[in-house]
């Protein structure tokens, strides 16, 4: 997967797989801050109160069309328990984009966000784009955390911010739109000043040949 | 070509007969083009500054034209100016002439430094050319007339005021024709170039006579003409100047250093000159007619008089510079297609037979369930024999490595092995030193350009490699070292010797592949180390449970201590298929409980059995059911991961689709390691629930509400959340299969030897060329540093900037898992070129002796006028020929022609002529390469009553060719 996208900004694929470029994008943040049911209510438009809670790394696909481009959007979903951070981050370097998401009813998945940001500053590859989203925005009785605290904490960390609501479908696909058209602009960035990324996609075939020794006859 | 030969012109029609012809249609095409660029009219700019011809920026525009099917280009040169405004001629005067007529006489931009030959030439601000578009040329002379008319015609009909040229005969003769038309007036720009100078010519008296000739003046008295000159003096001999870069001795083998060049070391600067000459100009900028004497006798012209000096330096077009022959050279194994058993040729092959011998031997030992015996052998002793078992299958004679370099190069990458040598083992080997890196930007330079870290094996290695390849053997070295490299690898593995310089813990995915392949291998060594630590119980295994912290973050140097004894005592067990887990506080307190153990394995009918793996305590946390304290179990670490590993690892994730029966599968290929948590925890909280691990697990699945009981006490009462408790979930589902099994009795979830296996594999089919592209990120970086280091000494602001364009460009390019050869091509030649500058500033500065400059203020001086040298295409001396800077020049000059004097004469001078001996003014300097004159003045043409107008001549004389451009003016109101 590393080296499907991240290797490839601008992935110009063979065309019979029906897109342009493929995305890869990570939703993180803390455990039960409705990380599935958001990319759910996205991939599906479905929404279910209760999804089992993500054991590992789970993803989903979505094609979307951005100026004349397909786009294949291929969303990690990651569990946010602790025990899986060392898990989950190793997947982090391969993603152009990142949601970063917190509950407006858990003020502790807020103050934990501060760390996720670290987490993607040390794992993820520099040109990453980061979007900080305060899901459950539907719950307003039970908010605990207010959009001016998310807005300024996203300021602070230098993201983009929105408050949604994977149930109600509240900025679901502005979010992800948004993300997409920040990768795209960093993209369209990075072609003009240089462009390694457009030649780096032809991946020679030396390095990852050998990348896959023969398992088999080394008798383990 | 001429209308009466067109066909059409003899129907009986009505027709433009002006666009008839080819003729006619070429000249119409020009004045569309130059109405096109709106060159219409007339500029109303100032004359150009002092020296704006060579701070302003110039710009052209082209376009390609057709006389019949020849094909021109036309191009229009000029200067940026900024009110630039074009106003039809309406409101000027009568008489106003076009500016270009006026550049003619302007003298702020003699002799510009850079510029188009015709700037150089005639002093105009804007031009147009036409020029033959392919190779051809336009020759006869009827042709070059035919040409110029049409120019002349195009001129008159739109009243463009830009002079526009022709150049005509071969391209690199530079011969142009032109014309500038404005109201009344007309100047013709006309040229002669040869060969063979006429004698006459090579003097200004000659000069004025032809330029007199050429003017016809009708009045009696005629004006005064203004002459510029400049003399260039062509300094090559550089001999007497020390240069400061000495060729590195190929054959030197001393102490740490090998060729000259410390392990480890990149060579740095050019080999030869960068700088190749010194080219001086000898400016008078004004003089007039009378004031001196320059004729074929006689010349007043003594350079060291001349009111302006400049100086231009000719640098080397590529000069040999070694940091880029070295990088280059290795970037050329990438090339190489053979692998490290075809080169290191025959006998090698047997030893490489055994050697796979020895592997699957390897292999059986750990996979055999009967222990092999093995003596306990010393540390030092063991190192021994490994050397020797790897030298003996080669002669020193054939290997392309011989013992001492090899020796030196292996004690540089592993200087654990020196220590243990002397058998007193060190504490601190170079893995302890890592940490006490600062955090510079250097240092993290290897995150961008994904090599390694510059204290790191993978580094070192990438250097020594570079080197053998450059100095001893090529690529047949590179292999050898390569196998030995290998060789140790494995030694390692089997002696359970940590591998030295590189970060603890799991594989930094900022690194290249192959520092993560060794990481891997140091993950497997670790975790081996520690299972066998871990069942004898040894006091030190506490140490390892710095291997938990994150892989940023270092373990102290003690954690490399060799421990081999003890290790090769428990050697044997590693077939053992269970993990021992290596960190057991619990173990400590509690000493031995084997016999708790084995009661605990069938403990259905036993309520509560002794707990086990317990890690510590977790908060005031109670189990729900039965009230103990909750603990936290020791867990097995989830395993380390390479980028290609997690690649494919991923791969095979998204093969299954995002159908929910993919997901479902997903989740249960990930659930081991939640699976193995479960069942640490039931082994170290007997009695426990679901609910237990939850709270220590996912807190937030376990809901407490609080609620007033019968009594109005309130009582806290918790539950699953509502996902947790979807029947048949996964979570539920693991937590009914999980048997309490501490986690060092589990099933490992991290085979070491397989692993390890397949690394050692990995590195041992690697070819000369897979090493390249593996490490060439590392050669870069650690080029690049050196050139960071170098410019720092010389403070070369150029090179400064340049190198971090470099950096960030080099970033670009190494980010992607196979770089295009041709980016990488292009990122060493830019470092190349800084090594140049650097070079070359160091021999200039060397040149004119900064260093030993006594007052301050001169050195600042000449600090200044040497980095200017390098920055600017030529450089004023303040003081001409009395300056500090002039005087040195001075002296480089007397100096060379005094070696020249005293020199054989082997070599005729270069400019044997007899009038240039005899003008030579004194022995200091030699004949000059260049005169360069130009003569002005204000002439009324053609008669006497006529405007006064702008006339000028400019000759140029080298050693073989002789120029005189030439821009008369005339009045055609009457004529």
């Amino acid at each position: 997967m590393a080296s499907a996208t991240d290797s490839r900004y601008g992935q110009k694929e063979s065309s019979d797989q029906n897109f342009d470029y493929m995305f890869k994008i990570l939703i993180i943040g803390n455990s039960s801050v409705g990380k599935t049911s958001f990319l759910f209510r996205y991939a599906d438009d479905s929404f279910t109160p209760a999804f089992v809670s993500t054991v590992g790394i789970d993803f989903k696909v979505k094609t979307i069309y951005r100026n004349d481009k397909r786009i294949k959007l291929q969303i990690w979903d990651t569990a946010g328990q602790e025990r899986y951070r060392t898990i989950t981050t190793a997947y982090y370097r391969g993603a152009m984009g990142f949601i970063l998401m917190y509950d407006i009813t858990n003020e502790e998945s807020f103050n934990a966000v501060q760390d996720w940001s670290t987490q993607i500053k040390t794992y993820s590859w520099d040109n990453a784009q980061v979007l900080l989203v305060g899901n459950k925005c539907d719950m307003e009785d039970e908010r605990v955390v207010s959009s001016e605290r998310g807005r300024q904490l996203a300021e602070h960390l230098g993201f983009e911010f929105f408050e949604a609501s994977a149930k109600d479908n509240i900025n679901v696909k502005q979010t992800f739109e948004r993300l997409v058209d920040i990768i795209c602009e960093k993209m369209s960035e990075s072609l003009d000043t240089a462009d390694p990324a457009v030649t780096g996609a032809k991946q020679g075939p030396q390095l990852t040949d050998q990348q896959a020794p023969p398992h088999q006859d080394c008798a383990c | 070509m001429a209308a009466d030969s067109d066909p059409e012109s003899e129907v009986f029609e009505i027709t433009d007969f002006t666009t008839a012809s080819e003729w006619e249609r070429f000249i119409s095409r020009v004045e569309e083009v130059l109405n096109e660029w709106k060159l219409i009219g007339e500029t109303s700019n100032k004359p150009p500054e002092k020296g704006e011809y060579t701070s302003g920026v110039w710009e052209e525009k082209g376009d390609e034209i057709l006389f019949a099917d020849f094909r021109f280009s036309i191009r229009h040169h000029y200067l940026v100016q900024e009110a630039g405004e074009r106003e039809e001629t309406e409101d000027t005067g009568e008489d106003s002439i076009p500016v270009c007529m006026q550049d003619l006489l302007c003298t702020n931009n003699d002799f510009p430094p850079v510029a188009h030959c015709l700037v150089r030439w005639y002093g105009l601000r804007e031009f147009v050319v036409i020029s033959p578009a392919a190779n051809d040329a336009v020759i006869s002379e009827s042709k070059c007339n035919l040409l110029l008319s049409s120019v002349s015609i195009a001129l008159g009909n739109t009243g463009c005021q830009v002079p526009l040229f022709i150049q005509v005969h071969q391209k690199w003769r530079k011969l142009y024709v032109g014309e500038c038309q404005g109201p009344g007036v007309r100047t013709d720009f006309e040229m002669v170039h040869l060969r063979k100078v006429p004698n006459q010519y090579t003097h200004l008296s000659g000069l004025l006579d032809i330029f007199k000739s050429k003017i016809g003046c009708p009045l009696t008295a005629l004006p005064p003409v203004n002459i510029a000159i400049r003399f260039t003096y062509i300094l090559q001999d550089w001999q007497q100047y020390f240069w400061p870069q000495q060729p590195p001795d190929l054959d030197a083998l001393i102490g740490g250093e090998i060729g000259g060049l410390e392990i480890g070391k990149l060579p740095f600067g050019a080999c030869e000159d960068p700088i190749c000459e010194l080219h001086l100009a000898t400016t008078w900028p004004c003089l007039t007619e009378g004031i001196i004497v320059d004729n074929d006798v006689y010349s007043d012209l003594d350079p060291l008089q001349a009111p302006q000096w400049s100086v231009r330096v000719r640098k080397a077009d590529n000069p040999q510079c070694m940091l880029g022959d070295f990088v280059s050279e290795f970037f050329r194994l990438c090339r190489r297609k053979e692998s490290t058993d075809e080169l290191l040729g025959k006998s090698t092959f047997e030893e490489n037979g055994k050697e796979v011998a020895d592997i699957s031997q390897a292999l059986s030992k750990l996979t055999e369930p009967a222990p092999v015996p093995i003596h306990k052998l010393s540390v030092t002793s063991m190192v021994h024999s490994a050397r020797k078992k790897i030298r003996k299958h080669r002669g020193a004679d054939e290997s392309p490595l011989n013992n001492d370099v090899l020796n030196a190069i292996l004690f540089f990458l592993f200087p654990d092995a020196k220590s243990l040598d002397g058998s007193e083992a060190k504490a601190s080997t170079s893995t302890g030193n890592i940490s006490s890196q600062s955090e510079s930007e250097d240092y993290n330079l290897y995150s961008q350009l994904k090599s390694a870290p510059s204290d790191s094996l993978t580094y070192k290695l990438a250097l020594c490699l570079c080197m053998v390849n450059f100095y001893h053997g090529g690529v047949k070295g590179v292999a050898h070292l390569w196998q030995e490299f290998v060789l140790e690898m494995r030694y390692r593995w089997e002696n359970n010797f940590l591998i030295p310089g590189l970060a603890n813990g799991s594989p930094d995915l900022k690194c290249c592949l192959l520092h993560q392949k060794l990481q891997m291998l140091n993950c497997c060594l670790e975790r081996k180390k520690g299972r066998d630590e871990g069942k004898k119980g040894s006091p030190s295994s506490s140490e390892a449970a710095a291997n938990r912290t994150p892989s940023d973050t270092l373990s102290p140097g003690e954690a490399n201590k060799y421990e081999v004894a003890k290790s090769w005592d428990s050697w044997s067990d590693s077939e053992d298929e269970f993990f021992e887990c290596h960190s057991d506080t619990e173990e400590l307190k509690e000493g031995s409980q084997e016999s708790a153990r084995k009661a605990k394995e069938e403990t259905k009918e036993n309520p509560l059995p002794k707990p086990e793996g317990r890690l510590h305590q977790s908060g005031n946390l109670t189990l729900l059911r039965t009230g103990e304290p909750l603990y936290i179990p020791v867990t097995q670490e989830p395993a380390p991961m390479t980028e290609d590993l997690l690649e494919e690892q991923s791969e095979v994730l998204a093969k299954l689709g995002t159908s929910a029966e993919g997901a479902h599968l997903r989740a249960r290929m990930q659930s081991a390691c939640l699976l193995s948590d479960m069942e640490s925890f039931k082994a170290a909280n007997p009695g426990c629930c679901l609910e237990d691990f939850v709270r220590w697990y996912s807190p937030r699945d376990y809901i407490e509400e609080e609620v007033m009981d019968e009594k109005g006490n309130k009582i806290v009462k918790g539950e699953l959340s509502p996902r947790m408790k979807i029947p048949n979930n996964m979570w539920v589902e693991a937590w009914e299969t999980a048997k309490p099994i501490p986690a060092r009795r589990q099933r490992r979830l991290f085979d070491d030897t397989k692993e390890a296996e397949k690394v050692l594999h990995y590195l041992a089919v690697q070819k000369p060329a897979d090493l390249t592209r593996h490490l060439l990120p590392c050669v870069i970086h650690a080029a690049l540093l050196k050139l960071k280091e170098e410019e720092a000494a010389e403070d070369v602001p150029s090179g400064r900037k340049a190198i971090k364009q470099i950096i960030s460009h080099s970033s670009k390019v190494l980010r992607f898992p196979s770089p295009d050869d041709k980016k990488l091509e292009d990122v060493i030649g830019q470092m190349l070129n800084v090594e140049a500058t650097i070079a070359r500033a160091r021999s200039l500065k060397a040149k004119f002796a900064v260093d030993r400059c006594e007052k301050s203020d001169e050195k600042e001086d000449l600090e200044k006028f040497v980095s200017s040298l390098l920055e600017q295409p030529e450089v004023p001396i303040v003081g001409a020929g009395r300056g500090p800077a002039g005087t040195i020049i001075h002296k480089m000059f007397v100096s060379a022609q005094r070696a020249l004097s005293l020199a054989p004469l082997e070599e005729e001078p270069k400019r044997p002529s007899s009038s240039d001996e005899r003008r030579q003014t004194g022995t200091d300097f030699p004949s000059p390469a260049g005169r360069e004159v130009i003569l002005r003045s204000s002439v009324p043409r053609p008669a006497p009553y006529s405007k006064l107008l702008p006339q000028r001549m400019y000759s140029v004389l080298t050693k073989d060719d002789f120029r005189l451009a030439g821009a008369f003016s005339s009045d055609t109101s009457f004529f």
